[in-house]
């Protein structure tokens, strides 16, 4: 989008220094998403999510534009503070500007190019910018086999891609003589292994010479990039392939390498790359040393787990909730002997009948629910058949059943 | 469960097998085999078959059957897994299976500097008592569990053959499968285990 404004030489003077201006305006807009204050660079990725917020609470508005308090309000899952200073950021670089340039305006617009930059961000950041060259270099070869295009465009094209070649070579070939091998994969990864790439550049290339002949220096300049691109990946292979050793590290190639290769491969050749990836049948292979470990650790007794060690303290917390327990029995033994009194059973619905109301009822049921439970406590508890339906008493309908003491225990 | 014969559908198929003992294996029958191998291990074929490509053909002592058994290049095998960090095939209680595996290999190969396949078969009791020296003292019952738990995982590996209802245990084909260094530990370990005879209650 910066060749937007790509100067035309053909008028000099004034237009071109309008066409400058027009040049360094976008640019300015542009990069204004990448300026954490004037004239520095950001560094959070943060922030790039507080523009992204704010240019689409300008997407959202419409036409009318949007206040600041109102940009702030719509950005309010961050921090205001944040969100008023990429504002006046955005502003300063004319990414976001007054609807009316007027004293008081309270409205503003913004610039589209900011949020495109954005988008280009991200996908470089996910993608490492791959497919951005291959775009750019359909973009240029379409642009020198247009009919109208002069031998300037061939030129301007060519040079361009002159410098990214050189660029990505210089630094794929530096990080394979000085990075670390666990570097130069991760990021080696999204810089090499692109024939693609090097046969899209050679063929806008072959259209500029052969339309061009008098930019041959130029093409030559073009011939020693892709060169060096090449060796520089040779190199970083090489590096990385010995590195590698004979593990079958798949990470080796991209995962779009894969991802093709599985596309295009005829059935014969994908299969041979599982020639020697055949298993045996599913079953357990037991290998000797393995064996000889577990015979090994098998007959003694005294690997028999042990408890961890405890600390001395533990013992007290471990003490306590088990005397809790304990008077909760005495608790209940008590409550139950009182019910029972000198008798050996007693009748639910009696007790339960007895009771004041309906939650202390509930309460003297849970009792003797409780001593049936605990097996420490010599009670019963035996329900019968059937529902004891009585209108006005306490609990309406009871279930009959009895607490018996069980002998032997008592 | 009850023999291998029976409950493996592909070892119970090998006299309906379309493939003539007369006839040179061709290209589809030893993907067959392959096929047949990789669902339901070690193939049960008659005597005269052919070995497919890769497979190891291993002849009963009784002569009528034989086994054929799959056998990777060493770069393929299990333990490639290991290399790529992938699990292989899941297996309960690994140790103790290993152990009886351990103590069947001390009972059914009574020598150790001979060839491994097919060995001699052994009674369950001497396996068993083996096995309990290997494992240490155990509750009677957990310990019988234990053996007989382990017994069908190895039998339907085909890493023994195990005959239930003649309560005789011998090693399957898949032994032959270790390889020389492989089975130089193993002599080591035979050698490190008690002698069945000497065990009390091995007596068969």
């Amino acid at each position: 989008m910066v060749d937007d404004g790509r100067v035309q030489d053909v008028q000099g003077g004034l237009d071109d220094l309008a066409g400058e201006a027009a040049v360094l305006r976008v640019y300015r807009q542009a990069f204004a998403v990448l300026a954490r204050e004037a004239e520095k660079m950001i560094l959070s990725p943060q922030l790039l999510d507080v523009d992204e917020a704010i240019l689409s609470a300008f997407a959202a508005s419409g036409s009318d534009g949007l206040t600041e308090e109102q940009v702030r309000n719509a950005c309010r899952a961050f921090p205001e503070a944040t969100v008023s200073r990429r504002f006046e950021v955005l502003k300063g670089y004319g990414a976001v500007s007054k609807v009316f340039e007027r004293p008081n305006e309270r409205f503003y617009r913004a610039a589209f190019a900011p949020y495109i930059m954005l988008l280009f961000l991200r996908r470089i950041a996910e993608r490492g910018g791959q497919s951005e060259l291959h775009q750019l270099l359909s973009m240029e070869h379409e642009s020198v086999s247009a009919p109208a295009a002069t031998d300037a465009d061939g030129r301007a094209s060519v040079e361009r891609l002159t410098q990214v070649f050189r660029l990505i070579a210089n630094e794929l070939s530096i990080m394979s003589l000085g990075a670390d091998v666990a570097q130069l994969r991760e990021n080696a990864q999204l810089l090499w292994g692109n024939e693609a790439l090097i046969s899209r550049a050679e063929r806008v290339h072959a259209t500029v010479l052969e339309r061009w002949p008098a930019l041959d220096r130029e093409c030559q300049w073009m011939r020693a990039a892709l060169a060096a691109y090449r060796d520089a990946i040779d190199a970083a292979a090489g590096r990385l392939i010995e590195r590698a050793g004979t593990t079958r590290a798949l990470g080796l190639l991209p995962a779009e390498e894969w991802r093709s290769f599985a596309r295009t491969a005829d059935t014969a050749r994908l299969g041979a790359v599982l020639d020697t990836f055949v298993f045996d049948a599913p079953a357990p292979w037991f290998d000797p040393q393995v064996m000889t470990e577990a015979v090994e650790t098998g007959g003694r007794p005294d690997t028999a787990r042990m408890p961890p060690p405890r600390p001395a303290g533990d013992a007290d917390a471990a003490g306590e909730p088990e005397a809790a327990a304990a008077v909760d029995q005495d608790g209940i033994r008590s409550a139950v002997e009182e019910l029972l009194a000198t008798r050996e059973f007693i009748k639910i619905e009696d007790v339960l009948r007895v009771a004041p109301d309906w939650a202390s009822a509930r309460r003297v049921l849970a009792q003797l629910t409780a001593a049936h439970l605990d097996p420490a406590l010599p009670y019963t508890l035996t329900w019968d058949e059937g529902l004891d339906v009585a209108e006005s008493a306490s609990p309406a309908w009871v279930t009959p059943g009895r607490l018996t003491r069980d002998q032997e225990a008592s | 469960m009850t023999t291998p014969t029976t409950t493996d559908p592909v070892r119970s198929k090998k006299h309906t097998s379309p493939t003539s003992p007369s006839r040179p294996t061709g290209p589809d029958d030893t993907a067959l085999a392959w096929a047949r191998a990789r669902a339901g291990g070690p193939l049960r074929v008659p005597a005269g078959t052919p070995a497919p490509a890769g497979m190891l053909r291993l002849p009963e002592p009784s002569g009528d059957v034989a086994w054929l058994v799959p056998q990777v290049p060493e770069t393929a095998d299990t333990r490639v897994l290991a290399e790529l960090g992938l699990a292989g095939p899941l297996l309960e209680q690994p140790n103790d299976t290993a152990r009886l595996l351990a103590a069947v290999l001390r009972c059914c190969w009574e020598d150790p500097l001979a060839v491994i396949w097919p060995g001699t078969s052994a009674g369950s009791a001497a396996v068993l008592a083996v096995f309990g020296e290997l494992t240490g003292p155990r509750d009677e019952m957990a310990h019988r569990r234990s053996a007989v738990a382990a017994l069908r995982r190895l039998d339907q590996a085909g890493w023994l053959l195990w005959d239930e209802t003649g309560d005789t245990i011998r090693l399957g084909p898949r032994v032959a499968l270790w390889s020389g260094s492989e089975l130089t530990t193993l002599r080591q370990l035979w050698r490190s285990m008690p002698e069945p005879a000497s065990l009390p209650g091995s007596a068969s």
